[in-house]
């Protein structure tokens, strides 16, 4: 199976054009219909490093594109990746054959959450030394400290680590930038070239009287705790403030941990959170309550420890920035919730006091890094930042698309090539070849991923697992297939790309081809006669099937092709 | 042709698409040819298979709405519906094809289909016809379905019968059947006409024999075949004009 590199492939179907990793969502969807499920995530593979933690957490922008919605619903793209990446897992761990050290300049990367390990994982494919280091005392950043287990287990994470591990990628934990290491050392070690991605660690703090009581913690500092087995003692009644990921993990975690009541106050309203629909619905049947439109005024204590919040009740006003409405407070709306435990989980912001001050950018309220948005380069040559740092929280796919930017200006710094040439981001178009939607069936969705595995025996464990593929086959098979050939791959060694090739001296432009064709890919030209679009053919050979004056054969796939099989086949 | 003690040859063309290979155990009888979409199966090819020796043909698509290339399996019904048309003109037994469309749930797994059709065709037994009329009906009815006038009433049906023609008209099911019984046996009549007069130069009484049919009958398809240039009057024997068979393109 070989695949055009981004850079020639100028249409992409939606889903991989959404997808910050580009991810060949069409490839390994169609890798699924044809029952080839290892194979899938091998594609996977190809553009990221996490498939099964993807498939877990991902806020998957690909479903969001998905041109099934036009229809029904989009395919469940993320359920799919998570089937293929346990399947790979249970069967065993996959072992990555370490990739020959080609290049010898060193690179150094400093956090191991996803846009570092990504990049590492890029930069040792392309054959660099790649030494990646990480304060904490297990790699994984954010994936592994910050989301609970319930949501993503910590064997997963490792899993993936270990796979990056194979390829040559060392990792070196408990090293802290900016106190064991600096970029002047570092350089001084024989690096050539430095990838920041140290993520954003601290938690905003909430600006109100009495943050500092007893009983007050960050939501990120309260997963990390219990991430790292800390013993933590939840009060009875936990306020949550915030209404992202983050937001929702604290307050199912603090649930789990054995609080009587959890509540979540947000000052926007249900549509205005960022947090991941389904997720919310866990959360209100884990039995979590949701007050929208409030904001905390301050905390009440009573001997030091927390004993209300004080809210103030919000209107919604004009969209502000970032497109949602801006939440306006009501005077004299105070009312009081009593809770023992706040956990404000407001989102989180960089480190300023680990980076050298000539990094960070003047401008407060913007990006905390300055930071080419395309190259990723730094205003220090031979730097390089990318992922939270760079553009405050976010989400693990975006990091993971970072880290692949970076990969390349990295590359290309060391080799001396041009940065700004020929990204592949600056080329990408969105394509569908479906023109009238009410010709196509509608099949809904029905394939609901189990959250937790049943104990089964082994022979029912067996038939669970046919099951299971089975209706992921199913489910694959709602994909529509957008993209042009070239994006498919599960047909690779049948027909290699195939394409129609007109015979113009024998075409007498009867237009049957381009009724048959499904994806609108011949027309006759104004010579009058048929033309294929070689971007748009998909090579199924319909029109060659049908072509009265046989004017029209696969360049593959022939006529000719199949008859040699069927020869071949008489004589076994 | 084997002997009826023999399981018969059978192939199965495939979509890609449909049964994945790990679900596939093929009996030995059976060989599996893949191609992109069932819909791709040229029907010339599907009779030149029964012409080289095997003696069952299967194909086997993804029920709709199924298919990776939106209606290819449609398109193969539509073709076995003619195809099957052209073997009983041959006097081939029609169940000698099949079309088997299956969804990607499938609860029965493709050996089970593939025992159950050769069983089917182990019925049947050896072609009902001889060795050389069976190459002869048969080679004529693969010429008619490589020909223009079918291929391009097949490529048209899904236009003509559920959309409209250039005149704003639509054509019922029934009436398109009609019209493509007729058409398929003018054609396969011509090339058969045509296949025998290529062996040497034959009279009209003497296709008319062979072909069990009226005199004026095959005269008005020899009219209407040398008006398209596929046959010539060769040379005329006392008072009955022999005719010849051209070469088409």
């Amino acid at each position: 199976m070989t695949e055009k590199p981004l850079k020639e492939v100028r249409k992409l179907p939606p889903c991989r054009a959404a997808c910050p990793a580009h991810v060949n969502v069409q490839a390994y969807v169609a890798l699924i219909q044809r029952g080839k499920f290892n194979e899938a995530v091998e594609v996977i593979r190809r553009d990221l490093p996490f498939p099964a933690i993807c498939g877990r957490v991902c806020f998957s922008p690909c479903e969001d594109a998905c041109a099934r919605v036009n229809l029904d619903q989009a395919v469940a793209i993320r359920a799919l990746k998570r089937l293929v990446a346990d399947i790979e897992r249970e069967q065993g761990r996959v072992v990555a054959q370490p990739v020959p050290k080609k290049y010898s300049e060193k690179v150094a990367i400093i956090g191991a959450g996803p846009a570092g390990l990504t990049a590492a994982y890029e930069l040792a494919k392309l054959g660099y030394p790649v030494t990646v280091f990480e304060r904490m005392a297990e790699p994984g950043g954010m994936m592994r400290y910050c989301i609970p287990d319930f949501r993503l287990e910590k064997f997963v994470v490792a899993n993936e680590i270990a796979y990056i591990k194979d390829l040559g990628v060392e990792i070196k934990t408990g090293v802290e930038f900016g106190k064991d290491i600096t970029i002047e050392s570092l350089k001084k070690d024989g690096y050539k070239a430095i990838f920041i991605a140290i993520g954003t660690q601290t938690g905003m703090k909430l600006n109100v009287p009495g943050e500092d009581l007893e009983g007050v913690i960050n939501a990120v500092d309260f997963l990390r705790a219990i991430a790292l087995g800390k013993k933590i003692t939840v009060g009875e009644r936990v306020a949550v403030i915030g209404g992202g990921n983050t937001a929702i993990d604290a307050a199912r975690t603090a649930k789990k941990l054995g609080a009587k009541e959890v509540m979540i106050l947000y000052r926007r309203s249900r549509e205005e959170m960022p947090a991941l629909p389904h997720e919310v619905e866990l959360a209100e049947k884990d039995g979590i309550k949701f007050y929208f439109l409030v904001a905390p005024k301050q905390i009440i204590g009573e001997n030091g420890r927390v004993k209300a919040v004080e809210c103030l009740r919000m209107r919604l006003g004009e969209p502000d920035e970032s497109g949602r409405r801006r939440p306006i407070p009501i005077a004299f709306s105070e009312h009081q919730y009593e809770v023992d435990m706040v956990i404000p989980a407001l989102g989180q912001v960089v480190e300023e006091s680990v980076l050298p001050p000539e990094l960070l950018s003047k401008d407060k309220r913007g990006p905390p890094l300055q930071v080419d948005p395309l190259t990723l380069e730094t205003n220090i040559p031979g730097v390089f930042a990318g992922g939270d740092v760079a553009t405050g929280p976010a989400s693990i796919i975006e990091a993971v698309g970072a880290g692949k930017r970076a990969a390349i200006s990295i590359h290309r710094y060391l080799r001396d090539e041009d940065l700004r040439k020929d990204r592949d981001e600056e080329k990408i178009e969105e394509t569908t070849w479906v023109k009238d939607w009410r010709l196509l069936e509608k099949k809904e969705r029905r394939y609901e991923p189990p959250i937790e595995k049943p104990h089964l025996s082994f022979e029912e464990a067996k038939a669970y697992l046919e099951k299971l593929k089975r209706q992921a086959r199913f489910e694959a098979f709602r994909c529509l297939g957008c993209g042009p050939c070239a994006e498919c791959l599960a047909s690779m060694e049948l027909c290699e790309g195939d394409k129609a090739v007109v015979d113009e001296s024998k075409c007498v432009g009867c237009n049957v081809c381009a009724v048959i064709c499904p994806v609108g890919a011949v027309k006759k030209n104004e010579k009058g006669v048929a033309q294929v679009n070689e971007e748009l053919c998909k090579g199924c050979g319909l029109c060659a099937a049908r072509c009265p004056e046989r004017a029209i054969s696969m360049q593959k796939l022939s006529n000719e092709q199949i008859l040699t099989m069927i020869l071949t086949a008489l004589e076994r | 042709m084997s002997q009826d003690s023999h399981p018969p040859r059978i192939v199965c063309f495939m979509c890609n698409w449909a049964f994945c290979e790990e679900e596939m155990r093929i009996p030995y009888n059976v060989d599996v040819i893949r191609v992109m979409c069932i819909g791709r199966m040229d029907p010339a090819l599907v009779l030149e298979t029964f012409i080289k020796g095997f003696e069952g043909v299967m194909l086997v698509g993804c029920k709709p709405p199924d298919c990776h290339f939106v209606d290819g399996n449609l398109h193969a019904e539509r073709a076995v519906k003619m195809l099957k048309k052209l073997l009983a003109l041959a006097g081939l037994e029609p169940e000698r094809l099949k079309l088997l469309l299956v969804a990607p749930l499938e609860e029965r797994a493709f050996s089970h289909y593939a025992k159950e059709f050769s069983e089917e065709i182990w019925r049947l037994g050896n072609s009902p016809l001889k060795k050389d009329e069976f190459i002869a009906n048969l080679t004529a009815a693969k010429e008619a379905a490589s020909a223009f006038r079918l291929r391009v009433l097949l490529g048209r049906e899904e236009e003509l019968t559920e959309f409209m023609n250039a005149y704003g008209e639509k054509i019922p099911e029934e009436e398109f059947d009609a019209l493509l019984d007729d058409v398929v046996k003018a054609e396969y009549i011509r090339y058969k006409i045509h296949y025998l007069t290529r062996i040497k130069p034959r009279s009209v009484k003497e296709l008319a024999q062979i072909l069990g049919l009226k005199p004026s009958a095959v005269l008005r398809h020899i009219t209407n075949m040398r008006r398209k240039g596929m046959i010539a009057l060769d040379r005329v024997e006392g008072y009955t004009p022999l005719y010849k068979a051209l070469e088409v393109r």
